[in-house]
């Protein structure tokens, strides 16, 4: 019956009427108006500009691209969601999502910044001296960014809904029509502004979506009576209130699958290619470094405020309208603006209602810019430049990227039309996708110079085929079967949401095994590799394959 | 933003009083010596991988103390703290492992930073240093 109505007022909950609504629709029209403008100010029309900004950014600033860069939809309105509804199996997302960065600091963030080149298939490819490997690398960014998309284009789509009403384009519903015209825009301004303008857009995204969130927990604790100056921590007196399902462990989900989950997103997190170009675009490794510092400030000040925002959501939920678990309980969409809701249940004006809902626009907006360029750079860069036409232009490159960024933009929106996934389901599949598949490639390529092609490409494979295979069993049946899994035992074991955690130790065990028993790559693979870890200071636009081909005086053959 | 000037000024200032470290910085080949995590060959590496294994230690009981004690032992895990209202485990997951990386984080950045000042190592001299070591840098066109 839930189900029903959720469908017919366009996925929107009850509590959240669909109509036009002058304020909220005045604040998100400016906001999209600026991303627009600073887009073409900072236009660019070369390939440094388009993929790397120039490597121009500095401390802060890519401190808070990588914030909003990272914060998405699905952090903005579906982390509080997943606690409000899975109670402490939730937290799994907050840790995964945030602490995976130290990891990324101490492992990756200042040795991908030297290595200096565009994308991640870049460094796979060059690293392991393959295009098979570059274009494994490629193919897996693209899915990643297309998947991930679907569900920031959902949201985008949900709140627009909200906001503008049924806007109403001929054929399609209201939802549809929003989602259409939310994605035309976001495609518009990075087609025209590339990485740098996504990059300083970022920046803004960032303070727009942080004020919202925060403005909206503040308001929300203060008139209600939750909290007053630190809404954070003081939402853990009122844990003692809720529905013990909102804090007992493991009595939505397993210990082991908690578990998994985390750790898929703590590795996810390091594999994510739009993560890793955002140390790309910086000035030197140090500044990669103390970026992720700040980037991990940023993140948490959002990360230990949605725990408070669900706690007060699931309280409003409960008193408003109906028991947040068990039958019926709080449907997922009900979930999904959670964030939205409870700043209406807790009768704030309509403007302010909107400005909480433009901030989840923002953060959509922000991640797809994200994902865009690096999916448009895996195709222009990495398959067209590298492989298809190795003799390609800066104009031909920068065209082609930005055609496939329309192409992105076209097929997401298409998906998004009708979601067959919740959205984060959605997400954590590219995370498990990354973290199988792109990680080990990161780490042991950096950590371990006698990682070869072989062992490279059996790994890669193998991380495919250990992914793939929780998707067959578990994600498949949800639309061509009955919705359970083909193999009870198996989902349990290898969870499609946590699959990372078996799939990266087997992975980790065959590339190190092939490598052993193949051919060591040859003496410029092992420098390259060895100036990825030097001490020693490069200049901005080297990368190191340029000095590794350069320096110490002997002679190296390079390709 | 930061304009980034090359300076001519040549690096050497100290007069020839190195540390032992800046020393053995200075006379080493980096690109002479393996790369491996488990077995670092230069001073530098060993002293930054110390950092790195300490770090990545203390964010492993950070990260999966808490839930895996939670699972062993429940009933104390989910005490209520006092003032702060939280049954322990939620609040060592959900406040203390982001705050706890945030801070591993910091104290990473700066350790590191420590490191380069040891052995004499400085990122804003970039230019010229530059220079100096490569022999024939290609123009920086990308292919």
């Amino acid at each position: 019956m839930i189900s029903a109505l959720v469908l017919q007022s366009g996925l929107l909950p009850e509590g959240l009427n669909v109509s036009f609504k002058l304020a909220p629709a005045i604040m998100v029209v400016a906001m999209l108006a600026l991303f627009l403008g600073i887009g073409y100010a900072f236009r660019v029309a070369d390939t440094e500009g388009m993929w790397v900004a120039g490597r121009s950014i500095g401390n802060v600033e890519n401190g808070m691209a990588i914030g909003a860069n990272w914060m998405s939809a699905a952090s903005y309105l579906g982390m509080a969601a997943l606690i409000a509804l899975s109670g402490f199996y939730g937290l799994a997302f907050v840790v995964g999502w945030s602490t995976g960065y130290f990891i990324l600091l101490i492992f990756l963030a200042a040795q991908m910044r030297r290595f200096g080149k565009y994308t991640a298939p870049d460094f796979v490819g060059d690293r392991f001296n393959s295009d098979m490997a570059r274009a494994i690398a490629a193919v897996t960014t693209f899915l990643i960014g297309f998947v991930y998309a679907i569900g920031q284009a959902r949201g985008m789509g949900l709140v627009g809904l909200y906001i503008f009403g049924d806007i109403g384009l001929p054929g399609l519903s209201g939802y549809q029509s929003m989602v259409v015209a939310m994605m035309a825009i976001t495609v518009g301004y990075l087609t025209l502004s590339g990485m740098l303008g996504a990059t300083k857009n970022m920046a803004v995204q960032y303070v727009i979506l942080i004020v919202a969130f925060l403005a909206g927990l503040y308001a929300v604790g203060f008139t209600q009576g939750y909290s007053t100056v630190l809404p954070q921590i003081e939402y853990g007196q009122m844990i003692g209130q809720l529905s013990s399902e909102f804090s007992e462990p493991f009595v939505n989900e397993s210990y082991y699958l908690w578990i998994a989950t985390a750790f898929s997103l703590v590795v996810g997190t390091c594999g994510l290619p739009h993560v890793l170009v955002r140390f790309y675009t910086v000035e030197n490794e140090r500044t990669a470094r103390w970026s992720t510092v700040w980037g991990l400030f940023f993140i948490c000040l959002l990360y230990l405020s949605a725990p408070a925002f669900a706690a007060f959501g699931t309280d409003l939920y409960s008193e408003n309208i109906g028991p947040v678990y068990g039958d019926p309980g709080m449907t997922s969409a009900a979930g999904d603006v959670i964030v939205v809701l409870a700043t209406q249940l807790a009768n704030f004006p309509q403007w302010f209602v909107g400005l909480v809902a433009a901030g989840g626009i923002a953060a959509a907006i922000a991640t797809v810019a994200g994902l865009f360029i690096a999916g448009s750079s895996a195709i222009s860069h990495d398959i067209y430049a590298n492989i298809i036409n190795e003799d390609a232009s800066q104009r031909q490159q920068v065209l082609v990227g930005r055609l496939s960024i329309v192409a992105l933009g076209v097929i997401t929106t298409l998906a998004a039309l009708d979601p067959a996934a919740p959205i984060a389901a959605l997400v954590s599949y590219a995370f498990s996708l990354a973290g199988a598949v792109l990680f080990p490639m990161f780490f042991l390529g950096l950590w371990w110079e006698n990682t070869n092609r072989q062992g490279a490409l059996a790994g890669m494979t193998t991380g495919l085929v250990i992914w793939l295979i929780p998707m067959i069993n578990e994600v498949l049946p949800t639309y061509i079967g009955n919705g359970e899994p083909y193999s009870a035992t198996l989902a349990a074991t290898v969870p499609a949401i946590g699959s990372a955690l078996v799939a990266v130790p087997i992975v980790f065990a065959v590339t190190i095994g092939v490598s052993l028993v193949t051919d060591e790559p040859d003496m410029a693979t092992k420098r390259l590799v060895r100036q990825c870890h030097s001490p020693e200071p490069m200049s901005r636009m080297q990368s190191a394959e340029e000095v590794a081909a350069t320096d110490g005086g002997e002679p190296v053959s390079d390709d | 933003m930061v304009e980034k000037n090359t300076q001519d000024s040549p690096v050497e200032t100290d007069g020839g009083a190195l540390t032992q470290a800046a020393q053995s910085h200075r006379e080493t080949n980096y690109l002479d010596r393996e790369v491996n995590l488990l077995r670092p060959s230069t001073p530098f590496m060993r002293e930054h991988l110390r950092v790195v294994w300490t770090g990545f230690v203390a964010w492993a009981i950070i990260v999966f103390g808490p839930v895996t004690l939670t699972y062993l032992a429940p009933g104390l895990m989910t005490t209520e703290m006092p003032v702060l209202g939280f049954p322990l485990h939620y609040f060592l997951v959900a406040i203390g492992a982001p705050s706890g990386a945030l801070i591993l984080s910091f104290w990473y950045a700066r350790k590191r930073d420590a490191l380069d000042r040891k052995y004499g190592i400085d990122h804003s001299v970039v230019e010229t240093e530059d220079s100096e070591t490569t022999v024939a840098a290609d123009g920086g066109t990308s292919e």
